[in-house]
């Protein structure tokens, strides 16, 4: 390239001089002034300094150009000396316009070229941000910036983008020709190597990497091919980091739009879900309603003991177990998807206490629950509904498993950093095959008593799941004497990092 | 015996029925219909004491109708809603609602909730129509500041006086937690919840046997509290 470029310098710069010399010949056997070949010389060497870079050649050419007037033009001919010394005063002058047009042309046509290079690096900046501003994903992005950097510094370069965790993905964009690109795996040595990338640019043995960097992390890398990376000049290297600039802007913009998209569609889906849950809950239970009610003014208007009275009160029994299922089945759904937020506050258990032990009143009149509570009042943090709701199944469950007659209680004890509530009958107590599944949902004991009806197999489940989203722990277990007794915690201090 | 007009709102005709038998039953006589807009249209022409609202109806959300009518019709308004809608039902209080049913409710809940609003028609909460109150074994002397119980009196401090007071002046009847907090600490105070929660324990100790099992001083989990009206 060096020797290239000197070569048509010097060529450039003999060819005008020789030429200026030959038409100064010329001139002069037409008997022409001596000043018009003067005139030719400065010509030529303008000429030289517009047609070769540098100044150097214009230089070059002003001294030949007096050497070859002198050697050619001036008595005596055919010698570098002068006799008549008024021609010293014209070598002066004809040496210093030759280096004045020179050093002018050149600098003319340097800000020409840095201007010409300026309007080129603009255009391309306007074309990159018009194309990314478009882009609607990371490959885009990664394939524009690819083509950009290629066509700017006439190179096969590539393009390696970073997820949202900070990840390098598996795969890169590289360009293969002046217009194709091609995807490539990246090598695991390779990943490892973009880790360690810092804020400057890498120089590797055949590629230099430049990071792109966003407002909080690495968000790419750019690599070009060593030998175009090495002969990068100033402005080239400013024009690279302009566009990286760019690049880091428009992938950082991708990100915010992408993670906005997201938190909105997470907000729809979860609006979708409670809707369908809050209208099966609701279209649900209308009918139960009706079904309840009626069967209970059936039951009012029947004689007790006859066996319409029996229909009656059965529909009535069977409607109110599809009503605890569906309240069952409706917690469930979303303690399991993870998605239920405890609407936890300070709240005391007696008061929950004794809404599932009305509730339970309710539902089996003359049933005797015995109540053990601190005397002190006990604020514990939770969602009072659910909590309702575990004591409401726990009791329900003991007492589907024990005759009327037998103890039925639930007792409450504080035990330093958390609350214990035990509930425990005189029933029958769980077979051991059962006790290891007994939390599982939709597991119905394979032997349980002969009266204790359907049991839900959800109950304990849905126990299990509230407890634990809570930050307590259920048992279930045998006592001594017979019977059964379920025992969870709640913890008295929640931290407040949810 | 009774010639009070009740409006059942109520969008399933099955539910519908069933209320209106059971007002029939009890000497009612009733209105129906099946959208917040046909309710509008015969509140507007007939007179009506008691709205029975459900909230799920299909034309308009069931707190905005409340709101729309409380601007200009005073009657009461009972409603009824799904389990698992707390915030519903205490935003349907606070938007002057007089009290609420939880589907499935019975005939016997019905007629309970709806003898409450009944009585305390056309009554703010603020005037007491005797001077001395009464449920159950429990009795508040306004005059002589004397709550007794099973016939000894008991000490209250002034905060459970004034709690006690404003339970008795709605008896039967659901207070929100907001509601009370207003009443009694005074507006601004309405996200100290606890500080309730602590004065209905302290109360409950006074005036209950078990206060685990409350026989007067009801939890409405979610939503406030009721004195209960055992006559």
């Amino acid at each position: 390239m060096g020797w290239l470029k000197k070569g048509k310098g010097l060529a450039i710069t003999l060819g005008l001089t020789g030429t200026a010399t030959a038409l100064g010949l010329l001139f002069g056997e037409w008997q022409l002034h001596e000043a018009n070949v003067v005139v030719l010389y400065i010509l030529a060497v303008l000429l030289t300094a517009r047609y070769t870079t540098g100044y150097v050649w214009g230089l070059v050419g002003g001294v030949l150009s007096v050497l070859l007037f002198n050697w050619f033009f001036t008595e005596p001919v055919s010698t570098l000396k002068v006799t008549d010394p008024s021609y010293l005063l014209t070598f002066l002058i004809m040496a210093i316009t030759a280096v004045t047009t020179s050093t002018l042309t050149s600098r003319v046509k340097d800000s020409a070229r840095r201007a010409q290079e300026k309007e080129q690096q603009t255009a391309t900046m306007y074309r990159l941000t018009n194309l990314l501003s478009d882009a609607e994903d990371m490959d885009s992005i990664a394939s524009i910036i690819t083509q950009t950097v290629s066509d700017s510094f006439q190179c096969l370069a590539a393009c390696l983008c970073f997820d949202q965790q900070g990840k390098a993905e598996k795969t890169y964009i590289q360009q293969k020709d002046e217009h194709a690109q091609i995807r490539r795996e990246l090598r695991e040595d390779l990943s490892r190597q973009m880790y360690a990338l810092h804020q400057e640019c890498s120089q590797g043995e055949e590629f230099y990497d430049w990071p792109i960097y966003g407002r909080s992390n690495i968000l790419g890398v750019v690599r070009i091919p060593r030998e175009t990376a090495r002969n990068l000049t100033e402005s080239n290297r400013k024009m690279l980091h302009a566009i990286l600039e760019t690049a880091a802007i428009a992938m950082d913009r991708l990100w915010i739009s992408l993670a906005e998209r997201q938190t909105r569609e997470a907000v729809e889906r979860e609006r979708y879900r409670s809707n369908l849950l809050r209208s099966i809950s609701h279209d649900l239970r209308t009918p139960l309603t009706g079904i309840m009610g009626m069967s209970e003014m059936l039951m009012d208007s029947l004689p007790e003991g006859e066996n319409t009275y029996t229909m009656a009160a059965d529909i009535y029994r069977d409607a109110e177990h599809i009503l605890s299922l569906v309240q069952n089945i409706l917690n469930l759904t979303r303690l399991q998807e993870g998605k239920l937020r405890l609407q936890r506050q300070m709240e005391p258990l007696e008061e929950v206490v004794g809404s599932a032990v009305a509730a339970i009143s309710k539902r089996y009149p003359g049933r005797k629950v015995d109540i053990t509570m601190p005397e002190n009042l006990l604020m514990v943090p939770m969602d009072p509904r659910l909590i309702d709701q575990v004591l409401v199944n726990l009791l329900d469950n003991a007492q589907r498993h024990t005759p009327q007659d037998k103890e039925l209680g639930i007792a409450v004890e504080e035990k330093g950093n958390f609350v214990q509530v035990r509930v425990y009958d005189r029933g029958c107590g769980i077979k051991p095959q059962d006790l290891p599944h007994i939390f599982e949902a939709f597991y119905t004991e394979k032997s349980a008593c002969a009266d204790a009806g359907s049991g839900v197999g959800l109950g304990l489940a849905i126990c299990q799941s509230i407890v634990q989203a809570h930050g307590g722990t259920i048992i279930g277990q045998n006592r001594a004497g017979g019977g059964a007794e379920f025992i969870f915690t709640l913890p008295l201090e929640v931290e407040e990092s949810e | 015996m009774n010639e009070r007009q009740i409006l059942i709102v109520e969008d399933d005709p099955q539910i519908r029925n069933f209320i209106q038998y059971t007002l029939k039953r009890e000497g009612y006589s009733s209105l129906t219909a099946g959208t917040a807009q046909g309710a509008m249209s015969i509140l507007v022409r007939e007179r009506v004491d008691v709205v029975l609202l459900d909230l799920g109806l299909p034309d308009y959300d069931g707190l905005e109708v409340i709101h729309k009518l409380r601007q200009w019709w005073d009657g009461g308004i009972l409603v009824v809603s799904a389990r698992d809608q707390d915030r519903e039902k205490a935003a349907a209080l606070d938007a002057g609602a007089d009290d609420y049913l939880t589907k499935p409710f019975s005939a016997t809940e019905l007629m309970a909730r709806l003898r409450v609003t009944i009585r305390h028609l056309g009554r703010s909460s603020g005037t007491p129509q005797s001077c001395v109150l009464r449920t159950g074994q429990l009795t508040m002397d306004l005059d002589k500041r004397l709550v007794t119980l099973e016939g000894q009196p008991i000490h209250l401090t002034p905060m459970e006086y004034n709690l006690l007071q404003l339970l008795f002046r709605n008896l039967g009847k659901v207070l929100t937690t907001k509601t009370i907090l207003n009443e009694i600490y005074g507006v601004g105070y309405g996200t100290d919840t606890q500080a309730l929660r602590t004065l209905t324990a302290a109360l409950r100790r006074r005036i209950e046997k078990t206060p685990a099992v409350p026989q007067y001083l009801i939890t409405e989990i979610g939503v406030g509290y009721r004195l209960a009206d055992l006559g």
